[in-house]
């Protein structure tokens, strides 16, 4: 019996009991059973230990579904519960300003609030240790509609129809790459990871064009500003850094199945993800909001991935490690923008603040920490960056004009990063009284910046990087 | 097969005494389809339908005095025969049988008559039993002397009278009007149980004659694909619920009609059948319980939620599986362009449910009745919390039945 697999089970307890805990004890208690999970993944990925656990036989096409739990599952799930612990902490003192600010009763809302969001936490958390696709695609629109909920409830601006945008792009991406998924119990007559033989490239098409609606590719990424920016803000600090995320988690399964496709369009895809990067990376000098500018700032790093995709097996451990480093530093970035929001009632337009450093100094050195994590200095994304470029010498040689884009999207991310942190914080000091920020609004924040720089140093980075290179087959 | 006598003889018997006290014509009712109830999980679904529309009749002050109850119950046993009968005869009967009940019905309400409701209704119906029947007929004559001009006739005129007999566009002009002006307890049984039979009967026919592949499985992708739509843009452009209901009936049975297409593919017909019915069954019971919250005015929340995502298809809700068996059977049987446009209209139908969800979103006033009811329809939703081997299964044993032998 191996630990993840209570990390797995232990979820439901705060599904179940947190709608029935009041105040604060609900906090704690989701935050408790989200970072127990966190310690038992952790241990397990330390240990290379796997597990696989058969729940079901179903008929074909559909096939054995079980739980399968191996390194990549437990670097995308340490990540998911350990942020789902921080944001959960983060998510009382937010949501009661929110619901006050909405006229509603905070004790009838949190109970909804409560198991809305552990189910959209624990969904996701259950969705990389799915073992058939079927069950992988049932947790996804698990974690949509908790997520689609959420917003619909407690968004800003026009909520409703941000909420209804949001879920009509996400439920495209997912029916196509359901479509994809039929085509692959087709060819294979199961739709168990372990026995699929190999995916058409029809198939392949149809889940990457799915995934590349969810990641977002630019294109088809019109839902997700809105989507982040009007959402409440620990929904935002679970979506953009996990949840759009794990479409590059189920490309990664396909593409450790078979990676006929992104082989085959290797050029096509690196090309687009540069292209993505960089106007996206644009795009966030031009926003004035703030929790847009962030939601630009994904798109942007979601380029990342899709380069980190075409760029072979240092590549595949380049996606990982983007994942998570962008996990760690954007829900820092989006509680940090929440957490302003909530000191002073709504304040989220980006001319209207400056200086911002002098009256909420520890909200402003945590989104340098988060800065930091997106633009990889001294930080895990600097462990991405590198993957992602000795991947890209592994594929193309040393090629002058690959090494320019990437180096090139780089030092945008940069940029932008740290232009920000000048609109925001440094500058001319504004007449705001500073204010008492709430504990909990910015201990959560430190927590995964502390965690993110422990991941460059010995012993974490060394079993961490190793684990999964050992799982992928060495060869770096 | 002898019990369907007997059955016909008790609902006859019970509707005739149930003049003097309706809750003969309930007895009645119920002993017919229990002795017609047969041990296949599908048909135990349906029954259970059955036994929910009798039940919700008792929410109106049913101006039949009784009688209803045996229209469901006759309803039902054409229902379990149309599955279980070989001869195309009886088969054809069994639709007409299935179909009369329901013009009765329609006019039914809590104040009388509503003519002017029947009377659209009946025109359409008679067409489309009318076309129905010719067109089976013709197919399996132009199989039997294959003649593949008249065979093309056939089937248009079959898959034109079944598109208006159970509401699928383009051909959906009453769906929406008799949806909305009648009571909404006989349009649940109407939208519900009735719909079972025209569909197995015409999987039958098609499965059992088909030829000349290409065309008609293109005259039937496009019907579907244009009900689908149809169906889609007419509920996103409505507001009121009952309105919405009927048009996300037009596109329902789009999706059904899809899977009708692969009739003509030996291999995954099964696997068609069982998400045409699925499907059918989530129609069904989805649209009773809204039915009878837009009799009461008022639903209970949770229970509104779990309906309305049933329908959007979400895992793990019967919603989701009917569709995924579809799409399996599209995809198997390489229709890949009308699996994605099922797709892209799945995800086009989720505004109008949450509009629902919305209407219906904390109303109170509903009677104990109605809500035990609208609470089963829920936790039957439920069922698929397994994925539902079951349905494949029954799907399975019912294939042995799908080929008409002679008349």
């Amino acid at each position: 019996m191996s630990l993840a697999l209570y990390a797995f089970l232990i979820p439901l307890v705060a599904i179940i009991a947190a709608p029935f805990v009041r105040g604060k004890g609900a906090s704690y208690l989701s935050s408790i059973v989200f970072i127990l999970s966190f310690i038992f993944i952790l241990s397990d990925f330390i240990t290379k230990s796997s597990f696989t656990l058969p729940l079901f036989n179903a008929l074909e096409p559909i096939g054995k579904i079980y739980l399968l739990g191996d390194t990549i599952s437990h670097a995308f799930g340490f990540t998911i519960a350990f942020v789902s612990a921080m944001v959960a902490l983060y998510s009382y003192p937010y949501m009661k300003h929110r619901f006050e600010e909405m006229d509603l009763n905070p004790d009838v809302e949190f109970r909804k609030y409560w198991f809305l969001y552990n189910l959209y936490a624990a969904s996701m958390l259950w969705l990389v240790y799915a073992g058939n696709l079927i069950l992988l695609y049932i947790f996804l629109e698990i974690s949509l509609i908790a997520s689609f909920l959420l917003i619909y409830y407690y968004g800003y601006g026009n909520r409703v129809w941000v909420a209804i945008l949001y879920f009509v792009w996400t439920n495209i991406a997912g029916v196509l790459a359901l479509v994809g998924i039929l085509l692959i119990g087709f060819e294979n007559k199961t739709l168990a990871l372990d026995s699929i033989a190999g995916v058409s490239m029809l198939a392949w098409t149809l889940i990457f064009i799915g995934m590349m609606v969810k990641l977002p590719g630019l294109g088809p990424h019109v839902w997700l500003p809105w989507a982040h920016a009007e959402a409440p803000t620990p929904v935002s600090a679970l979506l953009s850094p996990l949840t759009v995320g794990l479409a590059a988690y189920i490309l990664l399964r396909i593409y450790l199945i078979d990676p006929s496709f992104i082989l085959t369009y290797r050029w096509e895809i690196f090309i687009y993800g540069v292209i993505t990067s960089v106007v996206a990376g644009f795009g966030v000098f031009k926003q004035t909001d703030h929790k847009r500018l962030l939601a630009y700032s994904t798109i942007s790093q979601m380029g990342y991935i899709l380069i980190a995709f075409s760029l072979g097996t240092a590549g595949i451990v380049g996606v990982i490690i983007q994942y998570i480093s962008h996990a760690f530093g954007k829900s820092i970035l989006f509680m940090s923008a929440g957490a302003i929001i909530a000191t002073y009632h709504g304040l989220r337009d980006l001319d209207k603040m400056s200086g911002l450093h002098e009256q909420v100094p520890t909200i402003a050195n945590a989104a340098l920490i988060g800065f930091m994590n997106l633009s990889g200095i001294l930080t895990i994304g600097m462990i991405g960056e590198f993957f992602i470029l000795k991947g890209l010498v592994d594929t193309y040689g040393l090629s002058l004009d690959t090494m320019l884009l990437v180096v090139f999207v780089f030092i945008i991310s940069g940029l932008y990063s740290f232009y920000t942190m000048k609109r925001i914080y440094y500058g001319r000091v504004r007449d705001y009284e500073k204010a008492k920020v709430n504990r909990l609004l910015d201990t959560p924040l430190y927590l995964i910046g502390a965690i993110s720089f422990l991941f460059i140093l010995p012993p974490l980075a060394t079993w961490f990087v190793d684990a999964i290179l050992t799982f992928l087959g060495g060869g770096i | 097969m002898e019990f369907v006598i007997y059955s016909l003889l008790i609902l006859a018997v019970s509707g005739a005494l149930s003049m003097k006290n309706k809750y003969i014509g309930l007895a009645g009712a119920l002993i017919a389809s229990l002795l017609t109830a047969v041990n296949n999980p599908l048909l135990l679904m349906i029954l259970v339908i059955a036994i929910i529309n009798l039940a919700s009749l008792d929410l109106m002050k049913g101006f039949l005095r009784g009688v209803d109850y045996t229209l469901v119950g006759l309803i039902f046993v054409a229902t379990v025969y149309a599955f279980y009968s070989q001869s195309l005869a009886f088969l054809l009967g069994m639709f007409v049988v299935a179909s009369v009940p329901t013009y009765m019905m329609v006019m039914a309400s809590d104040t009388g008559m509503r003519v002017e409701v029947g009377i659209k209704y009946m025109t359409f119906m008679v067409i489309a039993t009318v076309l129905f029947l010719i067109g089976a007929v013709l197919m399996v004559h132009a199989s039997a002397t294959s003649s593949l001009a008249l065979y093309y006739i056939g089937f248009t005129m079959l898959i034109v009278g079944l598109a208006i007999e159970v509401g699928a566009g383009p051909f959906h002009e009453w769906v929406p009007d008799v949806f909305e002006t009648a009571d909404p307890i006989p349009i649940s049984v109407i939208a519900s149980i009735a719909k079972f039979v025209p569909f197995v009967v015409a999987f039958k026919i098609v499965s059992s004659t088909h030829m000349g592949d290409e065309v008609i499985t293109l005259i039937g992708s496009i019907l579907a694909v244009v009900s689908m739509l149809v169906g889609n843009i007419g509920a996103l452009t409505s507001q009121k619920p009952a309105r919405i209901l009927a048009y996300s009936t037009v596109a329902n049975m789009g999706y059904i009609i899809a899977a009708l297409i692969v009739a003509v593919k030996e291999e995954f017909i099964y696997l068609a059948f069982a998400g045409a019915m699925l499907q059918l069954l989530t129609n069904s019971i989805g649209k009773i319980g809204f039915f009878i919250g837009i009799k009461e005015k008022a639903m209970p929340t949770v229970e509104t939620y779990v309906l309305a995502l049933s329908f959007i298809g979400l895992p793990p809700l019967m919603g989701f599986w009917s569709k995924l068996y579809i799409l399996s059977s599209l995809v198997y049987a390489n229709f890949i362009w009308v699996a994605v446009l099922l797709v892209l209209n799945s995800a086009m139908s989720v505004p109008y449910y949450v509009r629902l969800m919305k209407t219906f979103e904390g109303t109170k006033g509903y009677r104990k009745v109605a809500a035990y009811l609208i609470t089963l329809t829920a936790v039957l939703m439920l069922l698929t919390v397994v994925p539902p081997n079951w349905i494949i299964e029954s799907s399975k044993l019912l294939m042995s039945y799908l080929a008409i032998g002679g008349v």
